[in-house]
C-alpha cells in the first residue's frame, strides 16, 4: 500500500516517470498507471552522448553439402563456441502420440557412437573442459548440436561432434537407463509450481498444436523403441537446410576447413526446408487453475496468442512489451512489486518464432493477495489498451533497448546470435544496423494499436497455480473457471 | 558527439588473449575505501562491483534476514536519488544491475555503456553516503523480501531442507541461520535497526569498489575520489567470531515435505575456510566426485546403479568454515539408505584407492576454462576483484586461483578427503515426501 509519506514526496519533489503528457491524458479516461513509487529526482549525471554501436559482422558462406556457415572471428579470449542448427529435427514435427521422440533422439545421440561409449564421451569432453550437447525442444522446429572449447581443443571437439552427429548407436542399455532417470525427473518437476503454470498455459493457448508441448509424458517415453530413434536420426538429421555458427578465436578460413573436414561427408538427402503452421485461435477468455494443495503463493500467467517473428507488428509489440513488463522498469514490476509489495517480481514477454507465438505477463504472489494482485495486473493490460503511453516513458524504453546493444559486444556468441536470427528468419542484411532507426519511428498510437489488437480482453487467458481452497472462489470472479489437478487432469468447470 | 565502433577497433585491442591475465591498480582512498581498476577496451562497456563487508554472518539473534533486507533498501533512494531511480537510470541507459547477499558479503553491481561512467560512480557513492531510511521504504521492501522467501523457500519442494542444511551442520549462529531469515524476524526489523546497520557496515572503510572495462585508470581514480572520498570513515565493525566447535558425532535429521515427490538426501561436512591451503584440494575433490557426467557420483549412482535420478557434490566459497556437500535425489522405488551408503562408498573409494590422473587433469582444465571465460565479462572480473580483495586481501587471486588448482596432486586430494570428510564432521538430512491433500479429499 502506498503511504502518505511517499505521496507527499511524489507531489513535492519529483518528476514522475509517466507525467509527460498530462494534457493528452486528460481527454482519455481513465487515469495513467500508478507508477508514483518510482521517483526521479533527476540529479544524477547522465551522459546524453549518443553511443552508436555498430555490431561487428560475421562472414558467411556455404559448404558443398548445403550447410550454411557463419563465422564471427574474435581473438579476445582463446576459446571457440559453435552451434549447428538442424531444421526439421525438432519436437514440433513429432507425430501426435509420439511427442518427445525428437528430444529422446537428441539426448540419446551422445550416449554412445560406433567408437565411443557414453562414459568415454563424458571423460574426453570433461578432461579438456569442453562442452558438447545435442538438444531438441518439445515444440522446437530444429535440433541443435552446440559446443565450446579452449582453442587448443577445438579439433578434438569437432571430431567428437561429428562422431555424435553421424555415428550414434543408441545403445539399448543406455536407452533403458535414460528412460528410468527421465521418468523420475518428469515426476519430480510436477512438484514445481513454475512448471505447472507453464504446462497448463501451453495447453490452453495452443490446444493440440505442437507449440503446446513442453514436457514428455512418462508413458509415451516408455513406449519409444530404439528402432524409432534410429529412424528419426536417419531421416531428420540431414544437412540440407542446416547452418553452423562459430564464434571466437578462429578465422573464417580455418573454421571452413574444420567444418569441411569433419562434416563434408554428411550427405545431402534432398529434404525440403520444413514449414510450420500456426496454432488454431485460442478460445474466448477463461480462467484455468491448477489446484496445488499447500501452496502459499499463487503463480500467474496471463496472455494471448500474438505474432510470428517476421510479423510487421514485431517491433511495436516488442516495445509495448518493454513498457508493460520488460524488466524492473516495466509497469508490472513498478506497480505490483515496488508500489504494492505483492510479489518479488512481475514481468511480461513476447515469444515469436516461425509460427504465431504468444505474449504473456507473469507473477507469483502470496495467496492472501491473489484477488487484488490479479485485479491490478488486469488493470495494467486495460491501461495499455486504453491510454497512449506517455512520450517520455516510450522514449526511455527505446533508449534502453538500443543502448543495451553495447553490452552484447562483450560476448561474441551473443553478437553472432543476432546474425543467426537474421539467417533463420531471412531478415534484410541491414536489419540490425537499422534497428534503432525503426524503433525510433514507433509512435504511442502504434503501441496502443498493437496493444488493442493483441491484448484483447475477450481472448485473454488467465492461468493460475495455487491452493484451490484459498483461491477458487476468487478466480471465479474473473471468468469461467476450469480446475485441474497437479497431474494435469481437468477436475471441474465452473461457469459463474 | 557520435562515437562509432568498428569491427577493426575490436580486433585491434586484443590484449587479453596475449596475457590471459587481469592487470589492475589497487588504491586506498583517504576514507579507507579500496578502489581497484582494470582497463579493457575490447567493448564499449564497463562494470562496477561494490562488495560490502556485511553478510548474514554479521546478524544477531532476532534479526535474521537483515543484511538481505537491507540490500533491498539500497534501491529505495538516497539524498540525490529517488526510490527506484537507481535501477530506472541504469536500465533506461542500456545497462544492467542488481544486488545480492550471502553469508559473507553484500554485493552491488552495474554494467553500463562506457559513456555512463559518471552515472555509475555517482549512483554507488550517493547511496553509500546518504541512504534514505524511512519506515515507508522499509515496510515496502519487507513485503518484497517476504515474497522472495515464499518463492524460494516456502512454496518450493525442499525449501525447508535448504534452510536445515546450515542449521544442522553449523553450531555457530553466524553461519547457522539462513540468509533470507525468518518471517518473524523480518517483521520485527525497525527503522532504527536499519539506520544502525547502515552506519556500521556501509562505511567506505568497510567496502571495496572494483571498476573494470572501457575506462581510463587515471580518470576513474579522479572521479572515484570526487564522488566517494567525502564520505566519512566509520569505526571498523567488530570482527565476527567464526569459530566452529568440533563435532564429536554424526548429526542426523529426518524431514517430511508436503511439496516434494522424491526422497532427497543431503550430506554435509564442515571443512576449512576458503583461505586455507587445503581449499584447492577440496575443490578438486568436489570435481572428482561431482564434476559433470564423468564424476564418480553420477557415473556410479545415477548411470550404473540407478539408485539416484540426480546427484551432485560441491564446495562453495566461504570466509569462515565451509561446507562440502552431497545431494542425492533417490530414484523412485529405490531404498534411500542404499543410496546414502552408495554415495558414502564413493568417498571411501577416494580415501582408500586415491584418484586418477585424468580426474585431476579434469579439475585443472575446468579451472583454466573458468578463468578464460571470466575474461570475457567485465562484470565477472569486477566481482572477483572486489570479493577477493574483501575476503582474502588478495585481488590478484583472480590470476593465481587457477594455478592453485593446477598445483594440487592426486595425493593431496586423497589426504583432504581423509582429513576432513569423516563421520564426526558429517550431518545428514533425509527429506521424504509427505502425501499432500488432493482436491476432493476431506
Amino acid at each position: 500500500m502506498r503511504t502518505p509519506i511517499a505521496v507527499l514526496r511524489t507531489l513535492k519533489l519529483t518528476v514522475l516517470m509517466c507525467a509527460g503528457t498530462a494534457g493528452i491524458e486528460a481527454q482519455q479516461p481513465p487515469a495513467p498507471p500508478p507508477t508514483q513509487t518510482v521517483v526521479m529526482k533527476g540529479k544524477a549525471p547522465v551522459s546524453d552522448q549518443v553511443l552508436n554501436v555498430r555490431l561487428p559482422r560475421p562472414r558467411e558462406g556455404s559448404l558443398a553439402n548445403g550447410i550454411h556457415l557463419i563465422v564471427l572471428e574474435d581473438h579476445r579470449t582463446p576459446q571457440v563456441a559453435f552451434s549447428l542448427t538442424i531444421p526439421g529435427a525438432g519436437g514440433f514435427f513429432d507425430a501426435a502420440g509420439q511427442a518427445g521422440l525428437a528430444q529422446a533422439t537428441a539426448v540419446m545421440m551422445r550416449e554412445g557412437t560406433t567408437t565411443r561409449t557414453t562414459l568415454q564421451i563424458s571423460e574426453q569432453l570433461e578432461t579438456t573442459a569442453s562442452t558438447l550437447n545435442v538438444g531438441s525442444g518439445m515444440s522446437a522446429l530444429d535440433a541443435t548440436v552446440a559446443g565450446s572449447a579452449l582453442t587448443e581443443h577445438v579439433g578434438k571437439l569437432f571430431d567428437m561432434a561429428a562422431d555424435i552427429l553421424l555415428n550414434p548407436t543408441f545403445p539399448e542399455e543406455e536407452f533403458a537407463k535414460y528412460k528410468q532417470r527421465t521418468s523420475a525427473q518428469l515426476n519430480q518437476q510436477r512438484s514445481i509450481p513454475g512448471f505447472l503454470v507453464q504446462e497448463l498455459w501451453s495447453k490452453v493457448i495452443s490446444g493440440d498444436h505442437p507449440s503446446g508441448r513442453i514436457a514428455m509424458q512418462a508413458t509415451t517415453l516408455n513406449g519409444f523403441t530404439r528402432a524409432q530413434l534410429v529412424e528419426f536420426h536417419k531421416t531428420r538429421y540431414v544437412p540440407d537446410n542446416a547452418a553452423i555458427a562459430i564464434a571466437g578465436d578462429i578465422s573464417y578460413a580455418d573454421a571452413s576447413k574444420l567444418v569441411e573436414s569433419r562434416l563434408g561427408g554428411w550427405k545431402k538427402a534432398g529434404t525440403p526446408a520444413p514449414t510450420a503452421s500456426d496454432p488454431a485461435p485460442a478460445g474466448a477468455a477463461r480462467v484455468s487453475l491448477v489446484d496445488r494443495p499447500n501452496s502459499v503463493q499463487t503463480n500467474f500467467v496471463v496472455g494471448t496468442q500474438a505474432i510470428s517473428r517476421v510479423d510487421a507488428d514485431y517491433d511495436a509489440l516488442q516495445l509495448m512489451n518493454a513498457v508493460v513488463g520488460g524488466g524492473p522498469t516495466g509497469r508490472l514490476f513498478t506497480h505490483l512489486r515496488e508500489e504494492k509489495g505483492y510479489t518479488y517480481g512481475a514481468y511480461s514477454g513476447l515469444s515469436a518464432g516461425r509460427y504465431k507465438g504468444t505474449w504473456l505477463a507473469s507473477t507469483d504472489v502470496r495467496s492472501e493477495v491473489t484477488e487484488p494482485a490479479l485485479t491490478d495486473l488486469m488493470d495494467e493490460l486495460r491501461q495499455i489498451r486504453e491510454v497512449p503511453v506517455p512520450a517520455k516513458e516510450l522514449a526511455d524504453k527505446k533508449r534502453s533497448l538500443v543502448a543495451s546493444f553495447a553490452l552484447s559486444l562483450e560476448s561474441p556468441q551473443q553478437v553472432l546470435n543476432y546474425y543467426v536470427t537474421s539467417w533463420v528468419y531471412k531478415l534484410p542484411a541491414d536489419y540490425w544496423d537499422r534497428y534503432p532507426e525503426r524503433l525510433n519511428t514507433i509512435t504511442p498510437m502504434q503501441v496502443q494499436s498493437v496493444a488493442r489488437k493483441y491484448l484483447d480482453a475477450g481472448k485473454m487467458q488467465i492461468i493460475a497455480v495455487g491452493d484451490g481452497k484459498k483461491v477458487t472462489d476468487i478466480l471465479k470472479k474473473f471468468g469461467p473457471l476450469d480446475v485441474y489437478d497437479v497431474e494435469g487432469k481437468k477436475v471441474t468447470s465452473v461457469v459463474p | 558527439m557520435k562515437r562509432l565502433l568498428a569491427f577493426s577497433i575490436l580486433l585491434g585491442a586484443s590484449v587479453l588473449s596475449a596475457q590471459n591475465k587481469v592487470t589492475f591498480t589497487d588504491t586506498r582512498l583517504k576514507n579507507g575505501l579500496r578502489v581497484i581498476i582494470a582497463e579493457d577496451h575490447n567493448a564499449p562497456v564497463f562494470s562496477i562491483a561494490v562488495s560490502y563487508n556485511a553478510g548474514s554472518r554479521d546478524e544477531r539473534k532476532g534479526r535474521t534476514g537483515f543484511a538481505h533486507l537491507f540490500e533491498h533498501m539500497m534501491f529505495k533512494g538516497s539524498e540525490n536519488i529517488g526510490p527506484g531511480e537507481h535501477f530506472t537510470l541504469v536500465f533506461n541507459n542500456g545497462g544492467n544491475m542488481n544486488g545480492t547477499t550471502n553469508k559473507d558479503r553484500t554485493l552491488y553491481f552495474e554494467t553500463l555503456p562506457s559513456n555512463q561512467l559518471d552515472l555509475g560512480l555517482f549512483l554507488e557513492a550517493d547511496r553509500m553516503r546518504s541512504l534514505e531510511i524511512t519506515k515507508a521504504n522499509l515496510d515496502n521492501q519487507r513485503n518484497a523480501v517476504q515474497e522472495e522467501r515464499r518463492l524460494g523457500v516456502d512454496n518450493n519442494p525442499y525449501g525447508k531442507t535448504f534452510e536445515a542444511i546450515d542449521s544442522l551442520a553449523y553450531s555457530n549462529f553466524a553461519y547457522q541461520h539462513s540468509v533470507i531469515g525468518s518471517m518473524a524476524d523480518l517483521s520485527a526489523a525497525t527503522v532504527e535497526d536499519v539506520a544502525a546497520f547502515f552506519k556500521t557496515y556501509y562505511a567506505p572503510n568497510n567496502a571495496v569498489v572494483a571498476i573494470v572495462g572501457d575506462v581510463k585508470t587515471a580518470e576513474v581514480l579522479e572521479k572515484a575520489r570526487k564522488y566517494f572520498e567525502p564520505i566519512p570513515r566509520q569505526k571498523d565493525p567488530a570482527p565476527v567470531d567464526m569459530t566452529e566447535p568440533a563435532s564429536s558425532s554424526e548429526k542426523r535429521l529426518a524431514l517430511e515435505d508436503q511439496l516434494a515427490r522424491l526422497t532427497r538426501i543431503d550430506i554435509s561436512w564442515v571443512v576449512p575456510p576458503s583461505s586455507s591451503n587445503d581449499d584447492a584440494a577440496l575443490s578438486v575433490l568436489a570435481t572428482v566426485l561431482g564434476g559433470g557426467r564423468s564424476g564418480r557420483l553420477y557415473e556410479n549412482l545415477v548411470r550404473q546403479q540407478q539408485l539416484a535420478s540426480n546427484i551432485g557434490a560441491g564446495k562453495g566459497e566461504s570466509r569462515g568454515p565451509g561446507l562440502f556437500r552431497f545431494f542425492v535425489q533417490v530414484a523412485p522405488g529405490k531404498n534411500p539408505p542404499d543410496a546414502e551408503k552408495a554415495a558414502l562408498a564413493e568417498l571411501e573409494r577416494v580415501k582408500t584407492g586415491g584418484v586418477q590422473d585424468w580426474e585431476v587433469e579434469k579439475a585443472r582444465s575446468s579451472a583454466r576454462r573458468q578463468m578464460v571465460s571470466g575474461l570475457q565479462s567485465s562484470l565477472q572480473r569486477a566481482v572477483l576483484l572486489s570479493q577477493y580483495a574483501l575476503f582474502y586481501n588478495d585481488p590478484d587471486r583472480i590470476n593465481t586461483r587457477s594455478k592453485m588448482i593446477s598445483d594440487v596432486t592426486a595425493a593431496d586430494v586423497q589426504r583432504v578427503a581423509k582429513q576432513y570428510l569423516n563421520e564426526a564432521n558429517r550431518s545428514v538430512i533425509v527429506t521424504t515426501p509427505k502425501a499432500a491433500v488432493r482436491p476432493g479429499d476431506k
